[in-house]
């Protein structure tokens, strides 16, 4: 993915507004239950969030995610308020590898520091749950 | 074929509603297609409303309202030239300005006959206040308001009996032709009143 930031200005009332995304395939040699990938989803809305509030954006635009493997999904989402994560979708059953859409838009932050806030959260949560980033799909 | 747009700013509650709207619609007997822009390099709600058995025309690559205007009238036309659905649901992205939409797709619509349902636009109400706190955000969520045929106030079950007065009142000031619906599409709340809506307003093309 060649320019991960994909809001071209040609409405001004854009201005502003930052979006980066992530899309990448993770695994583990020892399988993800279902409820381990639901606890994944949602520290990582918290962490990308909290994340980004600590580098100064004003508003949180939104902070989702789609995490989709052989026999289940699952969509989170936050706008950043206390408690406000979601996360939806169908159990399936256990898996070795699934792939992971992270989509952040925030009012009053720079590029690079959204980038910095999604990427790390990610990583840290990948290496509290032992996963390895294998390749982008995208 | 009737075009019908769900707007309004980020984490309002488009995605939700569309996904309520096309199965109450289907399950009225209209058949229903969902085009749905989002903003960011890589979509994530279509994927979603396609878990829910809907159809969708994912479009990516920027914002309708602007930057891929084209994009979203090549896709009404395929539509419109293909299966033909009675309703094309339109969810664009949370930063688009409906009245752009509507007027890329008055300049084709000669060509095709499609009618314009209503445009509606979600005021998350619990954010209003903070989201109208920001000079840049402000005038977005604005211009969104001006262009509707229907406010839903969203997410009424969240929100105080005065923060929803003070909500009415902005509204009225901004665009006082709009008709107003309390929404909660999680409580079920103003659904039927906006399928309703969406089956039976036609509002000039």
């Amino acid at each position: 993915m060649s320019n991960p930031f994909k809001i071209i200005k040609t409405n001004p009332l854009h201005e502003d507004i930052k979006a980066y995304a992530v899309a990448c395939r993770l695994s583990r040699e020892e399988k993800v239950s279902s409820g381990e990938l639901r606890d994944f989803a949602e520290e990582l809305m918290d962490a990308i969030s909290a994340s980004c509030v600590r580098q100064g954006a004003k508003v949180l635009g939104h902070i989702k995610a789609y995490l989709v493997y052989e026999t289940g999904f699952l969509h989170a989402h936050t706008l950043g308020e206390p408690g406000d994560v979601t996360v939806d979708g169908r159990d399936g059953d256990p898996v070795n590898h699934f792939k992971l859409v992270i989509n952040s838009v925030v009012y009053g932050l720079s590029e690079e520091a959204l980038k910095e806030a999604t990427e790390s959260a990610l990583k840290n949560l990948r290496s509290k749950f032992g996963f390895l980033r294998e390749s982008s799909f995208i | 074929m009737k075009l019908v747009q769900v707007a309004g700013w980020l984490g309002s509650g488009k995605t939700t509603l569309v996904i309520a709207l096309g199965k109450g619609l289907s399950k009225n007997g209209k058949t229903v297609a969902i085009v749905v822009n989002e903003i960011g390099a890589i979509p994530v709600d279509g994927k979603v409303v396609e878990e829910y058995g809907l159809t969708v025309n994912d479009i990516g690559g920027g914002c309708i309202c602007c930057q891929v205007s084209g994009n979203m009238f090549r896709t009404i036309k395929a539509l419109y030239e293909g299966p033909r659905p009675d309703i094309v649901i339109i969810e664009p992205t949370g930063l688009a300005v409906p009245g752009s939409i509507r007027e890329t797709i008055r300049a084709g619509a000669h060509e095709m006959d499609i009618s314009m349902g209503p445009t509606i636009v979600l005021i998350d109400i619990p954010r209003a206040e903070k989201l109208l706190g920001y000079e840049g955000l402000k005038r977005l969520v604005t211009a969104q308001m001006v262009d509707a045929d229907i406010i839903a106030l969203s997410k009424v079950d969240m929100a105080t009996e005065g923060e929803l007065l003070e909500a009415r009142g902005a509204v009225c000031v901004v665009n006082p032709r709009a008709e107003i619906i309390h929404l909660s599409t999680s409580k079920g709340e103003g659904v039927a009143a906006l399928i309703q809506a969406v089956t039976e307003t036609r509002v000039e093309a």
